[in-house]
């Protein structure tokens, strides 16, 4: 499977990179830095805030390989929710939905856009595919509230407070939610 | 033994890999976790998989391709080095066209890059390949030393500094194309520790009449908050 020959190629470069290979490390770089600065983009909507986390990701990376443990799953994972949670606590820091609502706005019109032209030689296509599928097969509720909170880095009570819903049904739908992702995503790989 | 009930802190868990937990919520999560102890099998795997389902989300998004020259300036910082860009050195023959445009302003530039001209001329600089844009423009103020360079239609500006004072905590200096007397965003910097930048940015001048930077919060603004503490006019250069 594609996925599996993946991650034994990003095992063999964190192995790399563990022996300091520089070549290793820009070899992971390139294969997932631009989904990671696509995710932390998304969330924190300021390029160069989400330049600087990805930075911050890799830097660590490179600084500490034996942070990651196999056992807690891929690589990939591993590295992107490292963003991803880099990008979220960004965003509690800044605190304001106001200035990042505006920042999308004159974001997306002043920074160029390179996604045309970008190689990245993972089989991402397949993987968005996967992803992209899973995430629609959810009832919409329950999608609302996951793309909430992973996109945009809202708390399971900011949420609850905006979509005007007691709390509990936003833990039920996050639930509900995540097992059908782990059942259509992990679980189709067992 | 007492078969210990896993739906607290599957809830939990799959919160916490989407960032969705108050502060509150991450201890009770932590605390559940440590009296199911560390060998707990069904709360491993609980968490080997949703963390995998949230870090698989990321590739719902499409790519986002890299602004040119971040990857090396990655491994730079990774090496140990500064992260200012280092400029490429064009080819010798092109030496006395490129400076000659550049007039006096060329002085603050030459100031900034000497270290690593001298360097790279004495090593041999026909082994570089870009060539240095044809017009610099220096900024005035009283934020120390910044000028931008460019080729005229070519898209990409260089912003060049010395003397930079680091800005205040939290805040980073923000750089603005004045066009139809609206500033445009252009760029968030921030100087390396020895006040010096070098940095590209893919924006394309057009219009633009003049240039300003202004000291910004750190996640940039989308619309000047400050005085502008540098200012370049572009027309008139």
């Amino acid at each position: 499977m594609a996925t599996d020959l993946s991650e034994v190629h990003d095992r063999e470069l964190l192995t790399r990179i563990r022996t300091g290979d520089e070549e290793a490390f820009r070899g992971l770089f390139r294969r997932y830095a631009p989904n990671a600065m696509a995710l932390a983009r998304r969330v924190v909507r300021q390029p160069f805030l989400a330049e600087e986390i990805v930075q911050e990701a890799f830097l660590a990376l490179w600084r500490n390989p034996t942070a990651y443990d196999q056992e807690r799953g891929s690589v990939r994972s591993w590295l992107l929710g490292t963003v991803h949670h880099r990008a979220v606590d960004a965003v509690r820091r800044e605190e304001s939905q106001r200035r990042r609502a505006e920042g999308a706005v004159s974001a997306e019109a002043s920074e160029p856009d390179f996604s045309e032209t970008v190689a990245v030689e993972l089989d991402a296509p397949e993987e968005r595919r996967a992803v992209r599928t899973a995430l629609e097969e959810l009832p919409p509720e329950q999608r609302e509230v996951i793309e909430l909170m992973y996109f945009e880095g809202l708390s399971q009570s900011t949420i609850a407070e905006r979509l005007s819903l007691p709390l509990g049904t936003v833990k039920s739908r996050t639930l509900l939610g995540m097992r059908r992702l782990r059942a259509a995503l992990i679980g189709m790989e067992r | 033994m007492q078969r210990r009930d896993h739906q607290l802190i599957e809830e939990l868990l799959s919160a916490s890999v989407l960032g969705a937990l108050e502060p509150e919520e991450h201890a009770v999560l932590d605390r559940e976790m440590a009296a199911h102890g560390p060998h707990c099998d069904e709360c491993l795997e609980l968490r080997r998989d949703y963390g995998e389902v949230a870090g698989r989300l990321a590739f719902a998004l499409e790519p986002t391709a890299l602004r040119p020259g971040f990857e090396d300036e990655t491994v730079r910082l990774a090496r140990g080095a500064p992260a200012d860009t280092v400029v490429q050195i064009p080819s010798r023959k092109d030496h006395s066209r490129i400076w000659r445009g550049l007039g006096a302003v060329a002085a603050a530039l030459v100031l900034f890059a000497g270290g690593w001209l001298a360097r790279d001329l004495g090593g041999g600089g026909d082994s570089a390949t870009a060539v240095l844009p044809s017009r610099v423009i220096s900024f005035h103020g009283t934020g120390g030393n910044l000028s931008v360079a460019f080729e005229p239609g070519t898209p990409g500006l260089y912003l060049l500094g010395s003397d930079l004072p680091a800005p205040p905590s939290g805040k980073v200096y923000e750089v603005w194309m004045i066009q139809g007397g609206t500033p445009v965003r252009g760029a968030c910097f921030r100087p390396s520790p020895n006040g010096s930048l070098f940095t590209f940015l893919n924006a394309e001048l057009g219009t633009t009449q003049a240039m300003a930077v202004t000291v910004e919060p750190s996640s940039c603004s989308s619309a000047p908050t400050s005085e502008p503490i540098l200012t370049a006019s572009i027309t008139q250069a």
